[in-house]
């Protein structure tokens, strides 16, 4: 039995950080929930109870065919962040290289690189005369530059090259927990590689593709940075419209009613995330 | 397994420069001399670099990114630390709510806690103030110091603590002593990720931001969406230099892996 601190003293080490998160994170959602079924007549702002906001949302095809865009652009993002993270996560959960700790660095290292930088390097690679066209153009292989930028391709790639480090922590970390004898016990029964690996791999890394998926999706539908800077705003996703809403409409009902769906997808693909992660870590260790 | 071995190798060298690519890009479209940067490079130069420094707005974002980096490091590393000890070490009731509670910030876009906390600010008249700057970088960067300093503590042997009271310390003094001192990788790790993120952070900052108080992130976006020259090249290596020294740091202070959680 540890011995613990009391009650009193952890409230009181406890109480700093909670205040400050309760006046400064949860009191402003909950404004930011009011706000949006308030009302805004003439740029001036006044509270209200009215779902004049949603109904806007809900009524116009546009808003529609943003959230489709959103929601589908983040299904494609996760899907090639599974595929490029698998393989990656699986060797590093079981190589024994003495390098393991630079194949570390470099999966983090995106992480820790401010976000706009990232975008600015693919920028740098796709623009019309980006590396990629510039050269193919420069040196005849091409007459017109390729579009990779300012449209969904361009926007996906960065999408995915922001969010595959989470994917592939996700995944190493399940991967881990394996144990190589079950491996064995299915090739000594005579399975094939690829069938031990579908058949047990698979299945029992099933809680990390989970976990990893759910946690690309909701971040890759909340990322406002990429679509802007590899979009050009020609690509619309619901974070965008949130931004433009509130800092250059200077809608702030109709913006936080936008902010506040978002919020409620995100909310339920957290949960089923929180849920994942946990039972993955009940059942396993 | 063997057979499989090759195909696995490629794809995980693929998948790695992929990643590495546009961070190895923008270093080099830094230290090239043309205006476009194509391939092959059209030679050395530094002058994008000096462009950089020259630029008094440049200079003025890289100042206050660096000043609130530190004071957002100090502040979360102090109100995580003790509440990470709290959330180890504490006998109550709650603590795993409360404990997801704390690192709810880390679970919600930050593109909402930005515009939940401008509309917030806006209503007790804080907006564009360096306070409120401060204050959304402390609530993002603070579930990080909180997770680097509880790894440290649920590893930590409780009986050195005692030990130390049984030779005679007292319980303020066996603290101070054993515990500080073995979770001061934690505590060290979390105020450099702290830094690195505050320095990095670009959404919270977006909301809160004003033209007086410009991160350096928000300077280099409002330049890439009107100019596309390599100055904002040099301006990224600078910020990766600034991360690279820091990950050093993490590494030397706490094993990487320990970090991430592995």
């Amino acid at each position: 039995m540890r011995p613990g601190l009391s009650p009193w003293v952890s409230a009181a080490l406890l109480l700093p950080f909670t205040a400050a998160l309760a006046v400064f994170f949860t009191v402003p959602l909950f404004i930011m929930a009011a706000v949006s079924v308030s009302r805004q007549s003439f740029g001036r702002f006044e509270w209200a109870f009215t779902w004049k906001n949603y109904a806007r949302f809900v009524t116009d095809a546009f808003y529609w065919g943003v959230l489709w865009d959103t929601l589908w652009l983040g299904l494609a993002v996760t899907a090639a962040a599974l595929l490029l993270g698998y393989p990656v996560a699986y060797h590093l959960a079981r190589t024994r290289t003495r390098w393991k700790p630079l194949l570390l660095v470099c999966v983090l290292s995106p992480l820790l690189v401010g976000i706009v930088i990232r975008c600015y390097g693919w920028m740098i690679l796709l623009a019309d005369r980006g590396l990629i066209n510039g050269t193919l153009v420069e040196h005849g292989w091409l007459a017109r530059p390729l579009p990779l930028m300012y449209n969904t391709l361009g926007v996906g790639i960065a999408l995915v090259h922001v969010f595959l480090p989470f994917m592939i922590l996700s995944l190493t970390g399940v991967i881990k927990r394996i144990e190589p004898q079950w491996l064995e016990a299915g090739v000594s029964l005579g399975a094939s590689p690829a069938r031990t690996f579908w058949e047990i791999t698979v299945p029992l890394s099933l809680p990390g593709i989970l976990a990893g998926s759910l946690l690309v999706f909701s971040l890759a539908i909340s990322s406002f940075v990429v679509p802007v800077l590899l979009g050009g705003f020609k690509v619309y996703v619901l974070p965008i419209i949130v931004y433009e809403q509130i800092l250059s409409v200077f809608d702030w009902p109709f913006g936080a009613a936008n902010a506040f769906i978002l919020f409620v997808i995100s909310l339920a693909l957290i949960a089923g995330y929180v849920k994942l992660t946990e039972r993955a870590l009940r059942g396993i260790v | 397994m063997e057979r499989v071995g090759w195909g696995l190798r490629s794809a995980v060298i693929a998948v790695y420069a992929f990643l590495l690519l546009p961070l190895a890009i923008v270093t080099l479209a830094a230290f090239n001399a043309g205006n476009y940067f194509t391939f092959p490079p059209q030679g050395f130069s530094l002058r994008w670099f000096g462009n950089f420094f020259a630029r008094r707005e440049f200079m003025q974002s890289l100042w206050l990114s660096l000043e609130l980096g530190f004071w957002t490091a100090v502040i979360s590393t102090v109100v995580g630390a003790l509440a990470a000890i709290a959330l180890v070490r504490g006998r109550f009731r709650g603590r795993d709510l409360l404990n997801a509670y704390v690192t709810s910030p880390l679970l919600l876009p930050q593109i909402l806690t930005g515009v939940a906390m401008l509309q917030y600010f806006s209503l007790i008249g804080l907006a564009q103030s360096y306070a409120a700057l401060l204050i959304g970088h402390v609530v993002v960067t603070t579930p990080y110091v909180v997770r680097t300093v509880s790894a440290v503590l649920y590893n930590f042997d409780v009986a050195l603590e005692e030990a130390a009271q049984s030779l005679g310390a007292s319980p303020v003094r066996a603290f101070v002593e054993i515990t500080l001192g073995i979770i001061k990788p934690g505590v060290v790790a979390g105020a450099v990720l702290a830094f690195a993120i505050s320095f990095d952070n670009f959404t919270i900052s977006l909301f809160l931001t004003s033209p007086r108080l410009t991160p350096l992130p928000i300077e280099l976006f409002a330049y890439l969406k009107y100019s596309f020259d390599p100055t904002a090249a040099a301006a990224s290596a600078v910020a990766i230099g600034v991360t690279l020294v820091l990950m050093l740091g993490i590494a030397r202070f706490m094993g990487l892996e320990e970090f991430t959680g592995f």
